[in-house]
């Protein structure tokens, strides 16, 4: 069996039993990249009296790392990785997963000791967590390279300290993670310790983004030129370059036009994790002048990405919470997948739509969106947008970019037009994965997050934009002129651009066939006349 | 007389470039699918098991595996096998027409191209079981009228699950031998 079999079996599998799941962070598997890493430092850990001792919690480690990174924690707390919180800079309102009701499991709020698997920290479990506790913060789930370090759902971001059965009944077990190795193994982040979260996140293998899933854990150079592990073999880091534990590139903060010359690594760079970074705004050699002419229009990403979730993986079209609670003939809850083996339905949470290797939509987009938060009003008539891409045609820092927009339908408060907080996981009786009684889960989840609720709820159609930015293909595979310059293609709805092939001047075209009108009608008139006047001369002579 | 005959020879030669420019479009055609890939592939799978007339599935390939391992980007595509016995026996068991084993076992192709959308390819099996006798061109009308029922979906019913572990091969292979019904 073929290497790329294997691999793509276990992504399969991976797949499969990871859609069940709800909210879980995946076990890092033990990168190549991180243990050689690991054997190029200065210092080996596992020769630290401090990481010597028999840890029973994942905090009295961190309390260990403390020891000699003493900033490390401070520097945590200031990241969204630690608030799951930012604050747009030109508008101040405040973003993130605390503020926003996202197109998937919509809030974290009353759900958080299952959407915390993916908080980098320990405890978060209501909202009386404390920020400030520098114990608190998780060091391992980022830094494991022995990929044996997992957290759960309903563990408040705690590691498996116990052997046990997950999920529940399906009898595999997850086995305790020994804290002891974890920390005396501790390295560089790796495509698996994000992965654990940004390929997993939603509940599911490549489930969130469409460019983002476990396939980029070890990808051949046709799903990412970058990440290609028998080429460049980029880790995240290599683009998210990473100060202070302040990682760059966030979605939140994009810049969708970086201009000006390549940058050389190491240098101070505004914008390390944009393909600009590297390759300069005029990327192209001096023979495809006319693409780096493009490049002020068009974002790489919309010619170099040509499809997302290249792989049998795929990604989440769409989620419609109006079905969940649905049952099935005999009255029980009830699961279901699609030809593909992936979720379909479920009770618990409604129905789905995958797809891989998915044409993007693409839109005019200046890297910033305008978001939908917590208790803003909805216009129910039409479909929500829970973020907007900003940017215009005639605007300088907007380009053309690839987007995945993932649609939905959501609960929304009839009477205040406000979108809804549900309390979804938990085994309590409010919570709606246990009971399927929308109108405990919304009442539990509304005051947990502060906002009015008027006991009458119906659905919303909803939309979500993600924009496409890894899994960049080989520049063989790059678009090819004729899929955007044509009639019916892929920029077809994008207007405020003139696009030879798609886009006619009508006065231009009008002018054009009057002149083969006339140019045909004079030569058939000269060769009627000819035959005619032939004829009468021939009459004459005759 | 001989703008009688030059007039016979370039309609001759019209016909014979109107012929050789359709004839590609003649023998193999392209429906768009309402559903993905891998559905579209469940559901001819479905109707192909339900078909009745000896027709089974014998493998499921996807040709751009292949490519894929070298290092190339393809898009899904997917091919289904099916064979009757009812109709390749006849074929199998005549010297004379032996050779069209070539056409077995029956394939339908389903594949997304860069607009995003799904096609099912076909082989237009009346047209080419004509052009080899009477015998050929009744068994392959029939193939045609049940490779139309393959394609007929009913959105009502549920998706069922893909077939991978037919004989012949499986989805994530591009190689293995066509066995089963042929």
């Amino acid at each position: 069996m073929s290497s790329r079999l294997k691999l793509a079996l276990a992504a399969l599998a991976a797949g499969t039993l990871l859609a069940s799941l709800t909210a879980v962070a995946m076990p890092a598997a033990a990168p190549t990249s991180a243990v050689a890493a690991a054997s190029n430092s200065t210092a080996d850990h596992s020769k630290f009296k401090a990481l010597q001792q028999p840890f029973k919690t994942g905090p009295e480690v961190t309390k260990a790392c403390l020891g000699c990174h003493t900033e490390a924690a401070k520097q945590v707390q200031h990241t969204k990785h630690w608030t799951w919180e930012f604050t747009d800079p030109k508008t101040g309102k405040k973003l993130g997963k605390r503020n926003i009701i996202n197109n998937f499991c919509t809030s974290p709020i009353s759900n958080e000791k299952d959407c915390m698997a993916c908080h980098a920290g320990y405890g978060w479990k209501d909202s009386s967590f404390d920020f400030s506790v520098e114990a608190n913060v998780d060091c391992m789930v980022c830094h494991d390279t022995t990929g044996t370090y997992r957290k759960l759902p309903g563990d408040a971001g705690h590691p498996v300290y116990q052997r046990r059965e997950f999920p529940p009944g399906s009898g595999k077990f997850v086995e305790a993670v020994d804290l002891r190795k974890v920390a005396q193994s501790i390295g560089k982040t790796s495509r698996s310790t994000c992965g654990s979260c940004h390929f997993f996140g939603a509940g599911a293998n490549g489930t969130k983004h469409g460019d983002l899933d476990a396939a980029l854990q070890n990808p051949d150079k046709y799903l990412d030129v970058h990440m290609d592990r028998k080429g460049l073999n980029f880790t995240c880091a290599t683009c998210h370059q990473t100060s202070g534990h302040q990682v760059a590139g966030s979605r939140y903060e994009m810049a969708a036009a970086v201009t000006g010359p390549a940058h050389m690594r190491g240098k101070a760079d505004a914008e390390p994790a944009s393909c600009q970074s590297c390759h300069g705004d005029r990327p192209h050699p001096a023979q495809l002048a006319k693409l780096n002419d493009h490049a002020r229009k068009v974002a790489c990403q919309t010619c170099h990405i040509p499809e997302y979730a290249r792989d049998a993986i795929g990604t989440e079209l769409s989620w419609d919470w109006s079905q969940a609670t649905k049952m099935g003939a005999d009255g029980k809850p009830v699961a279901a997948k699609d030809s593909a083996g992936r979720r379909a339905f479920d009770s618990k949470k409604g129905a789905w739509v995958w797809d891989s290797y998915v044409v993007p939509e693409y839109r005019w987009f200046n890297g910033e969106f305008a978001y939908k938060t917590l208790g803003d009003k909805i216009d129910p008539s039409a479909t929500v947008e829970i973020n907007h891409p900003g940017g215009s045609p005639a605007a300088a820092d907007s380009r053309i970019w690839p987007l995945k927009i993932h649609r939905g339908k959501q609960a929304y408060d009839t009477e205040n037009n406000i979108l809804i907080v549900a309390h979804t996981a938990g085994e309590d009786d409010t919570a709606l994965w246990h009971n399927y009684d929308w109108q405990k889960a919304i009442g539990t989840g509304m005051k947990a997050a502060g906002l009015p609720y008027s006991g009458k709820y119906g659905f919303v159609s909803t939309e979500m934009s993600w924009p496409i930015t890894h899994m960049v293909a080989p520049k063989g595979d790059a678009l090819a002129c004729h899929q955007c310059h044509s009639e019916n293609g892929r920029l077809q709805g994008v207007a405020g651009v003139y696009l030879p092939g798609r886009d006619r001047p009508r006065m231009l075209d009008m002018i054009g066939w009057t002149i083969v009108a006339l140019s045909l009608g004079g030569s058939m008139m000269h060769g009627i006349l000819c035959v005619l006047f032939r004829r009468c001369k021939r009459s004459k002579q005759a | 007389m001989g703008k009688l005959i030059g007039g016979f020879i370039a309609g001759v030669a019209v016909v014979a470039v109107l012929v050789w420019a359709m004839a590609g479009s003649l023998m193999f055609r392209e429906v768009p699918s309402p559903f993905g890939v891998e559905e579209t592939v469940a559901r001819i799978q479905q109707n192909i098991q339900a078909a009745g007339n000896g027709w089974d599935l014998v493998g499921l390939r996807n040709p751009g595996k292949a490519i894929e391992q070298d290092g190339g980007n393809t898009l899904p595509v997917l091919m289904v096998e099916a064979c009757s016995t009812r109709y390749s026996g006849p074929i199998l068991k005549n010297d004379a027409i032996r050779f069209l084993s070539i056409l077995m076992p029956c394939k339908i192709s389903v594949y997304k191209k860069s607009d995003g959308k799904v096609y099912i390819g076909l082989m237009n099996a009346r047209l080419i079981g004509s052009l080899f006798g009477a015998e050929v061109s009744a068994l392959m009308s029939q193939v045609a009228a049940d490779q139309a029922r393959f394609v007929t979906f009913d959105p009502t019913k549920p998706a069922p699950p893909m077939i991978k572990g037919t004989p012949g091969g499986a989805a994530t292979g591009a190689s293995g031998a066509a066995a089963g019904g042929c």
